[in-house]
């Protein structure tokens, strides 16, 4: 699963047949010779258009997927016809054509196919719920991408990514969340992809899910607390960057100050936590993550209270002073 | 012991963000540092316990600090709640 997504430098038509064959059921028709190009956009074309001739925009670099209209129209022209029809397209370098509905490529993609290298699949799947599977795919695969130092993990379902200098403690903060039962995607590298308004993190496959513990060296997540302990991928939603206690005192105290952080264009809150020895690092990142989830539910807590504070004492005033003297019960 | 009163005069009083300067100054002191409002008496580094205090425009607070650099911390923190935090 982890290795879904290779880097769009390495998506070759080969590579493509091997992750999505079987959910877009595609099976070789011809030009295997083919399999070994670049898929070089993630969008796909429907050569009808430049079959009849208007070859103007027509987009090359695409995969070309021949549906029902496509072929319908190739079964209406003569032999010599077709011919030409099929040749408007291969003087650009397609590399890449899926025939879908079950129909059978024409012999005559198959011949022009076979002489510029292109790979010709064929699929029983309706076109359109195939393009979107296809498409759907490759935005994940061109999409922006960069990594970050950090751990990303999962709490009550929302994203934590947990930044901080080397050695600060984040793998430790981490381990204390997998043990109260949340769940790691990624340690000290990840990978962050950008699809559509949304950043989905993962971590590396050949690191998969192990952990630096200073001192115990290599550990396996996975493998000490069991599948509920992982995650493959996981939207990033909050970051929580670790900081010295020791820098100057200069967080807010109050929480009504919203700090964010941008990846990829998204913005995301960032919530500094300065770290101390003896603070539970674990409680203070589950508790940042129900933070979260009341804010986005439209709860900002230091903004509710710092309401009241000025209601009572605009009360207190109107009443003319005194406003000492109001414990819990005393208000109605 | 330093001890000096001095009078809230902003309008909306110490909300929120007046709270956290003050407690902000006084943390950046070593004195033992409390703010009193009538017989109300608090810690002067605790953000909720200067909250707690609901002290409002024109409320005279009593700001008495203990240790090596106490005469500055209360003039620091008089003269920073009589500025006004910078609000009307």
């Amino acid at each position: 699963m982890r290795d879904k997504f290779p880097e769009p430098g390495e998506m070759t038509v080969r590579k493509l047949a091997e992750i999505m064959g079987q959910r877009l059921m595609l099976a070789p028709a011809c030009g295997e010779e083919g399999f070994g190009r670049l898929v070089s956009s993630p969008d796909i074309s429907r050569p009808g258009l430049a079959l009849t001739g208007f070859t103007h925009r027509f987009l090359h670099d695409r995969i070309q997927i021949f549906g029902e209209t496509e072929i319908t129209y190739l079964s209406y022209l003569k032999p010599s016809a077709r011919e030409a029809a099929i040749a408007n397209i291969f003087q650009f370098p397609v590399y890449c054509c899926i025939v879908t509905k079950g129909y059978e490529p024409p012999a005559e993609l198959c011949a022009a196919a076979w002489k510029s290298d292109c790979a010709v699949f064929r699929s029983p799947r309706d076109t359109t719920p195939l393009i979107h599977d296809l498409t759907g795919y490759l935005a994940e695969v061109f999409a922006p991408r960069k990594s970050v130092h950090g751990t990303l993990v999962d709490v009550f379902g929302v994203g934590l990514l947990v930044t901080g200098r080397s050695a600060i403690g984040k793998s430790e903060a981490v381990l204390g969340l997998v043990e109260r039962g949340h769940r790691l995607v990624a340690d000290d590298m990840v990978r962050i992809r950008r699809t559509g308004e949304v950043l989905l993190g993962t971590g590396d496959a050949l690191m998969g899910y192990h952990m630096e513990i200073r001192g115990l060296g290599m550990v396996d997540v996975a493998a000490l607390f069991g599948i509920r302990a992982v995650k493959d991928r996981q939207q990033v939603d909050i970051e929580v960057r670790l900081v010295d206690w020791t820098q100057k005192p200069d967080f807010d105290r109050t929480g009504l100050e919203k700090a964010t952080t941008t990846y990829l264009g998204i913005r995301i809150p960032q919530v500094t936590l300065p770290v101390l020895p003896g603070r539970n690092l674990a409680l203070l990142l589950e508790v940042a993550a129900m933070n979260h989830l009341l804010n986005t539910r439209g709860v900002d807590v230091p903004a509710a209270l710092e309401q009241k504070l000025i209601e009572r004492m605009q009360a207190a005033s109107e009443a003319g002073g005194g406003p000492r003297e109001t414990g819990r019960g005393e208000e109605s | 012991m330093t001890r000096r009163t001095v009078i809230v005069p902003n309008r909306l009083g110490i909300h929120a963000r007046p709270a956290a300067l003050i407690v902000k100054k006084a943390s950046s002191f070593r004195s033992e540092i409390t703010i009193a409002a009538g017989s109300e008496e608090i810690n002067g580094k605790s953000i909720m316990g200067v909250m707690t205090l609901a002290a409002g425009q024109g409320t005279e607070l009593a700001v008495t600090a203990c240790g090596p650099d106490e005469e500055k911390a209360v003039e620091a923190l008089c003269e920073l709640i009589a500025s006004g935090f910078g609000e009307d």
